[in-house]
């Protein structure tokens, strides 16, 4: 599935070099210069995937990363010059899905950008639970004591990896692989703070989590789930 | 047979424990005998006090008592001279005859000098030693059970003539005594002949008034020395509080609280003190602003020139892929140049990232994302990635560890780093030889050695490894692709984690890399699980002489290549990854 990127950076080399790479893979990139003009981008353009730079004029990326997500649950990657473990970590729990630092190389953010933009068609109909979560697979719906819970496609996918396999404690390292599709380990911050994100949705209490378990020394897995 | 030795057992360990607790309280006095002037200044002047007290109680006691007794004596004598006279006035005009008339009139005598003192005495009437008359009567005395006090000494002092006298003690009865004065005289008896007359005086009221006096200066010695400790106490409070804030005020200024000054109070030499210290402070505060502002200043520009760096450099890399990706399209020399700007450009970035990686620790910045982790985990990890490059350089890892996990609160990141820094550099100067890893750990820590049997390093290269951008050879450096910053990286990755990163060389011996973790944060490292220099026998290799590359001649390590031992285990070159990156020291 080739897709719409809208590439948000205020620093044109870099955003056409961007365009430049996108292009001969087959994406279509849109692009965007300033963060007060991003949603209105965003909006006119439909994309399937958001490259958005940290640092912009106008609004900052953390707040564009922010309006977008409140209205869609679209992708986000963002593009940091800054990997100080502060920056992305506001980043991303402003809502981004995964980050790139500067500088990168070419087939980093293609494959990035692959990742994300990669749905698997999931092939029968799967209902799993964990506690009182019931997760519909192939209809991306997730409810909780029978209401309805928003999850972006990240969020949905790092819970039905718990939740397909509730016996298997996953490391941080196996949930980037499985979730983000990287081959080697990059950060595993990214894992940290997606599954607080995931919490603070589904736990009643995100202070004692009781669907997603934190395993001391090893990483997490889904809690008990009740037939 | 132990139940007969138990009682002595409880009974040394009784005395252990009394022992002990001496030594600890003995221990406490003597810290506060040391570290507290006024401590010192009170015990002293109360030390003094008492020793100068008792030296008057002493004299004054002794002058009292003195005085006392010779005044009483004075007075008995007088008293008891009298008495004779009066005895003997009775004596002579006595018509007494016979041994009976003589003896009535002797207890008559006895009776009527025991009523007559002006207080409490006894008579004896006593036949004088060396009396030789004919007629002999018994003596007569008011208590017959006392005149053993009259010791023979006496009596026959008394004989010479005279008045004597003499102390004694008078038992009382009841086990006790009391201190009193014979008093003896010659009297002429009718018939008898000489007959010698004593007096028994008690001294028991003058002992009473010398015991109270006593009691008295005693109450009034210790008054006076709990109101000597007190005024010293107070008058040393004024003198050390001040001295004691300044101290203190001084302390906090050295922790950092640079704003802290001392309170000027009055004209006296403490204020002084108190304004000269301020202006020291004053202007220590001034200038470590200045530094610190300069070094803020550079930091703060070395941080922000890596990072605008960053996005110019994106775009240059992204474009030099591009073109290196249709390299093949150009003439040769366009072609090389293309390959050039593509390893340079890799080069540029690590250096940017190792330069960005420093400015951080410089601005203390550096945060420690510490876990629970199996170093093991990560040592094999790190000897995974490194294996590929050891392969190409004609080199080979060995990795031996405890068969235990070896569990420690790290920061799996940075210890991948340091551990990947470590091989590399090993590797690049191994020059064919082995490179073990040996994995230790003990209660407190975690160590993990890297060894070489290369070129090795002096003694003084050792010290200089981990300087940033420092070549041990500055010819060689050129060929390895390493930015210069990743030992010095690497170093303040393991002080993060409060832990050692020591290096040891020897020309021809190779050289070996230690880093040592402490299992917890808090724990002070105190020594390492891992020795730091090899102890094998330093190996004999002519210089010049190219190590074999051919791992099963290398006798060292005999069982290098596949023959897994338990806790040793040969390392598998795995997947390859992209080699320029591999070149970083």
């Amino acid at each position: 599935m080739k897709g719409r990127i809208l590439v948000v950076d205020d620093d044109t080399a870099l955003a056409e070099m961007i365009g430049i790479v996108l292009r001969s893979e087959g994406f279509e990139p849109v692009f965007c210069e300033d963060g007060d003009e991003a949603l209105g981008a965003f909006r006119a353009a439909q994309p399937d995937l958001v490259l958005l730079d940290l640092m912009l004029p106008g609004k900052d990326g953390n707040e564009v990363c922010r309006l977008i997500r409140a209205e869609s649950g679209v992708p986000i990657v963002m593009l940091t010059a800054k990997s100080d473990t502060v920056d992305v970590v506001l980043g991303l729990e402003s809502g981004a899905d995964d980050y790139i630092s500067k500088p990168f190389k070419p087939k980093e953010l293609v494959a990035r950008v692959r990742a994300r933009l990669r749905r698997s068609d999931e092939p029968a109909p799967e209902h799993l639970t964990i506690g009182d979560v019931s997760i519909d697979v192939p209809g991306h719906r997730v409810e909780r004591a029978g209401r309805p819970v928003s999850l972006t496609p990240l969020e949905f996918d790092l819970l039905v990896a718990l939740a397909r396999k509730p016996w298997q404690v996953f490391t941080r390292e196996v949930l980037l692989e499985k979730v983000w599709g990287y081959r080697h380990a990059a950060d595993t911050r990214l894992v940290n703070v997606h599954v607080q994100r995931l919490r603070s949705k589904i736990e009643h209490d995100p202070e004692q989590p009781e669907i997603v378990v934190t395993v001391r020394g090893v990483g997490y897995k889904a809690g008990v789930t009740t037939p | 047979m132990p139940w007969l030795t138990a009682p002595a057992v409880r009974a040394g360990r009784a005395w252990r424990l009394v022992r002990a607790r001496a030594r600890r309280r003995l221990r406490g006095w003597r810290h506060a005998w040391r570290s507290s002037l006024q401590v010192r200044v009170i015990t002293t002047t109360m030390a003094v006090g008492l020793v100068a007290l008792m030296a008057v109680g002493a004299y004054v006691g002794e002058r009292t008592q003195q005085g006392l007794f010779e005044g009483r004596v004075e007075q008995l004598l007088e008293e008891s001279a009298r008495s004779t006279r009066q005895a003997q006035e009775t004596f002579s005009p006595s018509t007494a005859t016979t041994g009976v008339e003589v003896r009535h009139l002797l207890e008559d005598v006895a009776k009527a000098q025991k009523a007559g003192g002006a207080g409490d005495r006894e008579v004896f009437l006593l036949r004088a030693p060396g009396q030789t008359s004919s007629v002999s009567v018994a003596s007569a005395a008011s208590d017959k059970s006392l005149l053993g006090l009259v010791s023979t000494e006496l009596a026959a002092a008394t004989a010479t003539g005279g008045q004597r006298w003499q102390s004694v003690e008078w038992p009382t009865g009841d086990g006790r005594s009391v201190p009193a004065v014979v008093v003896g005289q010659n009297v002429d008896v009718p018939v008898v002949g000489t007959y010698q007359l004593f007096f028994l005086y008690s001294l028991q009221a003058e002992q009473d008034r010398l015991d109270f006096l006593q009691r008295t200066f005693a109450l009034a010695g210790a008054v006076l020395v709990v109101l000597l400790g007190t005024m010293t106490w107070i008058v040393t409070r004024q003198a050390v509080r001040p001295v004691r804030n300044a101290a203190l005020v001084a302390e906090r200024f050295a922790d950092g609280h640079l704003s802290e000054r001392m309170p000027v109070k009055g004209e006296d030499e403490m204020a002084t003190l108190a304004r000269s210290f301020n202006e020291m402070a004053e202007s220590l505060q001034v200038q470590i602003r200045q530094l610190e502002e300069l070094s803020t200043v550079q930091r703060r520009f070395v941080s922000d020139v890596s990072h605008e760096l960053r996005t110019p450099l994106t775009t240059i890399r992204m474009a030099g892929e591009v073109i290196h990706a249709s390299r093949d399209d150009f003439d040769p020399a366009v072609k090389r140049s293309a390959e050039l700007l593509q390893t340079q450009l890799d080069r540029f970035e690590d250096l940017l990232a190792d330069l960005l990686e420093i400015s951080r620790f410089d601005a203390g910045a550096a945060v420690l994302d510490a876990e629970s982790r199996d170093v093991r985990d990560v040592v094999l990890a790190a000897t995974e990635h490194e294996s590929a490059l050891a392969e190409r350089r004609g080199s080979w890892l060995s990795v031996s560890m405890p068969e235990q996990p070896c569990v420690a609160d790290i920061d799996p990141r940075r210890v991948e780093r340091v551990l990947r820094n470590l091989l590399v550099n090993a590797i690049e100067h191994a020059e064919g030889s082995a490179v073990v890893v040996t994995v230790g750990a003990d209660a407190q820590a975690v160590a993990v050695s890297v060894r070489d049997q290369g070129v090795g390093m002096t003694a003084a290269e050792a010290e200089h490894v981990f300087d940033r951008f420092w070549r041990a050879d500055p010819a060689r450096a050129r060929t390895t692709g390493g930015t210069g910053l990743g030992l010095a990286i690497s170093l303040e990755d393991a002080h993060l984690h409060g832990g050692w990163l020591d290096a040891w060389g020897r020309p021809g011996r190779g050289a070996v890399f230690r880093l040592t973790l402490p299992r917890r944060a808090g724990i002070r490292l105190e020594r390492s699980p891992l020795p730091l220099e090899p102890d094998e026998p330093a190996e004999q290799r002519p210089v010049g002489e190219r190590p074999r590359t051919d791992p099963a001649r290398v006798p060292v390590l005999p069982d290098e290549l596949g023959r897994p031992r338990t806790g040793e285990m040969p390392v598998v070159s795995v997947a390859s990854r992209p080699t320029d990156r591999e070149e970083r020291r």
